[in-house]
């Protein structure tokens, strides 16, 4: 286990290095100039061009991309065009909300949406199945930003019931809980329905597999059945997906992040790629893809963990 | 766990809660403004962003101030000053009670390293201009600084108004180098830096020691409410649910769409200043084919339902303008109140007959060949996008072809000074017919900002007497010869006037709202929650 660990942090170094060629090349595409946004609107041509000299932004783009490059392995992510301050400090300061968030979507939509794939795979056919289908199918089409702005009138606005307007504080405060419950019930709405619809598939299959049915014929209870013998080797493809997922869920957080002006680093991403910010869109932009990485490595442990197999080959 | 239980779990968790919310309420001392953007840094001489300024009017104190009507200037930390007869010298006296917030006195020296550092070519500043012809600056004592101009220059004290005026201080500079204004400042003014982190919040508390408040206020000072928070939100209908549910208690960035639910709320009300100074329009390039006909340019400004695009687009609740400045801005020319242009397309379809503009098969006009399709550029987002869609149809119903490109804000300035397009929109803020008619209208200032290239001795001369007048009615004369002169050769598409409306809780004492540089707080003194 520990080997193939260690074998696939290895290989996600190239991807690494892909993902920051990629993110330096993307950001030069998107049209602005830096220089002007500092400069502001009543700037001259001079003053533009001394501030771009300033920046370094007049030498080659290989030139740029081979400084950058020299400085994150040397671990400096370099300081914010825009404000000066250090790149990795803007960042420590957004991975806690932005990981508060993820933590927070995740420890309630994976079991709600694992339950309900559950109870439509056990009530195959019936109403309860059609009803718990629908609800996923609503779930995966709805936009994030709709649900969202949804909440925001009805539990924010109508109904005055939770805050919609920033973080307040750490989790473990009922102010910090109550600032996260709305960002959190509208990331872990549009996950519900991949998981439920995909612990259905998975459970179904399993259902018919022999050792259940010599596990109904040991005559063990239902419940037993299901939990001990099904959905643990229901749950293998659904950690799979849930590891596919969290790409998905990562954009979906930068835009819950925007609507609910969360201190993230979705939100300090897309602030910086609009701010033309060079050094911190893609400090975000790695970050992100880290995360990625670290995601997909967690979802390998626990495969180890369902699947014993994995580990031993 | 089975289903039931987690059900039972869920609910008792959305419970609890919803019992948290009563502990949404604001402790009563801190008010939570919340605006659409944050500025780059807190910088006075490097920072253009209105966003800057807004907070920069409660961290810093300029010599003078300005007053609700927009026009009237009244003492700041001087509390008198004294001009000579040629208009060159202005002497100011400071007051001897102003403190920075780490308790040091404040002194003309202060003052002097200030405005020196604002016109230093290396601090490279794009508002430089706005100083003026600065000879030198000199302390004459303590509490006395002399400001000496290579000419007279009119619009000074206004210009002394703005936050890029505001005293800094030396020692805070040198020691936090690139850092003054993004880890710290320290200033003079009612309130001082606490926090500031980009794109979320900025956090600033009382100034205990502040008595230097500007005569414009009833309160001099300190501040009644202990902390301010300008919060980032991007999203307009979250900063509308955000005063809606009392989140946030004051702000001037809520959406058109909202105004009449605020209105019809018992516990909120709109604070408006109607001394508008921020107007939007469209410009042309008047030597592009086409538009370098001044009856074409007329024809086209008519065509314009100015009326409707403040009716329908901003829900009523902008001023349709007619004039380039609003018409209650020092030095507005009254003598053409009359001869603006308003809207008529029957007329602009007669004026563009006559000048032998004739409509083809697609309804559109051509003249010798010369198909009349102007390309306008302009700003992405929502607001320039309904803009200009709607000039372009109301630009078809006298057979003009409008195309229009918007660009990206950080791309948009770099495309406006190219020569490519031959109308543009824009928006601006200012204070006097003077400060908005010597950037746009010199010859000087062409590619950029004069982007219309109009270049006129006459227009240059008059600007040159009006910016060195000595006396208020020179300048006014002259000013409001360029301010008929443009008008009449309709060089721009006046679009609406933007008035300043603040949403705030009625929890909160009466305050006027201000307009200066587009900031509705301004230094905020007034501001008091009564429950």
């Amino acid at each position: 286990m520990g080997v193939h660990l260690i074998h696939r942090a290895v290989l996600s170094i190239p991807v690494l290095f892909g993902v920051l060629l990629l993110g330096f090349l993307l950001l030069q595409l998107v049209p602005g100039d830096v220089a002007q946004v500092i400069a502001g609107p009543q700037a001259t041509p001079e003053v533009v061009a001394q501030i771009r000299k300033d920046l370094g932004l007049d030498r080659s783009l290989v030139v740029q991309f081979f400084i950058y490059i020299t400085r994150v392995l040397q671990g400096d992510l370099g300081y914010s065009m825009i404000n000066n301050t250090p790149v990795i400090h803007e960042l420590a300061e957004a991975i806690g909300p932005t990981a508060e968030l993820m933590l927070a979507c995740l420890i309630w939509s994976v079991p709600v949406g694992i339950a309900l794939g559950t109870i439509a795979a056990v009530y195959r056919g019936h109403a309860l199945d059609r009803i718990i289908i629908a609800i996923s199918v609503f779930g995966v089409s709805m936009p994030v930003f709709f649900i969202g702005l949804m909440l925001i009138m009805y539990v924010g606005y109508h109904w005055e019931l939770l805050p919609f307007l920033g973080r307040a504080g750490p989790i473990w405060t009922l102010d910090g809980l109550a600032h996260l419950a709305l960002p959190s019930l509208t990331l872990g709405l549009i996950f519900i329905g991949p998981v439920a619809r995909m612990t259905r598939t998975a459970a179904l299959e399993v259902m018919n597999a022999d050792y259940v049915r010599t596990a109904r014929a040991k005559g063990l209870a239902e419940h037993t059945v299901i939990i001990r013998h099904v959905l643990r080797n229901a749950l293998i493809p659904v950690v799979t997906l849930i590891g596919l997922q969290a790409g998905y869920l990562l954009g979906g957080a930068v835009v819950t992040e925007t609507i609910f002006s969360w201190p993230g680093v979705g939100r300090l991403a897309v602030g910086a790629i609009l701010a033309r910010d060079l050094p911190l869109a893609q400090g975000s932009i790695l970050i992100l893809a880290v995360s990625f990485i670290v995601i997909n490595l967690i979802v390998d442990v626990l495969y180890g963990i369902l699947d014993p197999r994995v580990g031993k080959r | 766990m089975s289903v039931k239980r987690l059900i039972w779990a869920a609910t008792a968790l959305a419970g609890g809660l919803a019992f948290t919310a009563p502990a949404m309420a604001q402790a009563q001392n801190s008010l939570t403004i919340v605006r659409e953007v944050d500025s780059d840094r807190y910088d006075p001489h490097r920072s253009t962003a209105r966003a800057a300024s807004e907070v920069l009017f409660m961290l810093a104190d300029t010599l003078v101030s300005l007053d609700h009507d927009m026009t009237s200037i009244k003492p700041g930390i001087a509390e008198s000053w004294t001009v000579s007869p040629d208009g060159k010298v202005y002497t100011f006296k400071l007051r001897q009670d102003v403190k920075f917030c780490d308790g040091k006195a404040m002194t003309a020296e202060d003052v002097v390293y200030s405005i020196k550092r604002w016109i230093d070519p290396a601090t490279r500043s794009p508002v430089a201009w706005r100083a003026g012809p600065v000879e030198d600056i000199v302390a004459k004592d303590a509490y006395t600084v002399e400001y000496r101009l290579k000419a007279p220059f009119s619009e000074l004290l206004y210009q002394l108004t703005q936050s890029f005026a505001v005293v800094i201080d030396k020692a805070n500079v040198d020691a936090l180098g690139a850092d003054f204004g993004v880890r710290g400042f320290n200033g003079t003014g009612p309130y001082c830096w606490v926090d500031w982190r980009p794109r979320n919040d900025m956090r600033i508390r009382r100034h205990d020691a502040y008595r230097w408040g500007p005569p414009i206020y009833e309160n001099r000072g300190p501040a009644h409410i202990q902390e301010i928070v300008w919060r980032i939100v991007p999203e307009e209908n979250t900063r509308l649910a955000a005063v809606l549910t009392g989140q946030s208690q004051a702000t001037q960035y809520v959406p058109y769409s909202g105004m009449a639910q605020i209105r019809a709320n018992r516990n909120l009300r709109i604070v408006e200043n109607q001394a508008a100074f921020w107007t939007y329009f469209i410009g042309f390039k008047v030597d592009k084919a086409g538009v370098d006909e001044e009856a074409v340019r007329r024809a086209i400004v008519m065509a314009v339902d100015q009326e409707a695009i403040s009716r329908d687009i901003n829900f009523g609740e902008t001023e349709p303008a007619y004039s380039y400045i609003h018409q209650a801005a020092t030095d507005w020319n009254k003598a053409i109140d009359q001869r603006l242009i308003r809207t008529n397309v029957t007329e602009a379809n007669r004026i563009l007959d006559a000048a032998g503009w004739v409509r083809g098969a697609d309804g559109f006009r051509s003249k010798n060949g010369v198909r009349l399709s102007p390309l306008a550029y302009g700003f992405t987002g929502s607001t320039w996008q309904k803009l200009m869609e709607t000039v372009q149809g109301d630009l078809r119903k006298i057979g003009v072809d409008l195309r229009i490109q918007l660009f990206d804000a950080t791309v948009a300035w770099g495309k406006l000074a190219t020569q490519e397009f031959d109308m543009f929109g824009m928006s601006f803020p200012y204070i006097t017919a003077g400060d908005a008619l010597n950037l746009y209208f010199r010859s000087t200032n062409a590619p950029t900002p004069n982007r219309m290239n109009w270049k006129n001795a006459d227009t240059d001369r008059w600007l040159q007497t009006g910016m060195t007048a000595v006396s208020d009615a020179e300048r006014a004369q002259n000013y409001g010869q360029v301010l008929e002169q443009v008008h009449e050769a309709a060089v721009w598409i006046p679009l609406y006037h933007e008035p300043m409306k603040v949403a705030a809780t009625s929890r909160l004492a009466p305050f006027k709202a201000h307009n200066i540089y587009g900031c509705g707080f301004y230094k905020g003194l007034d501001l008091r929650f009564t429950r």
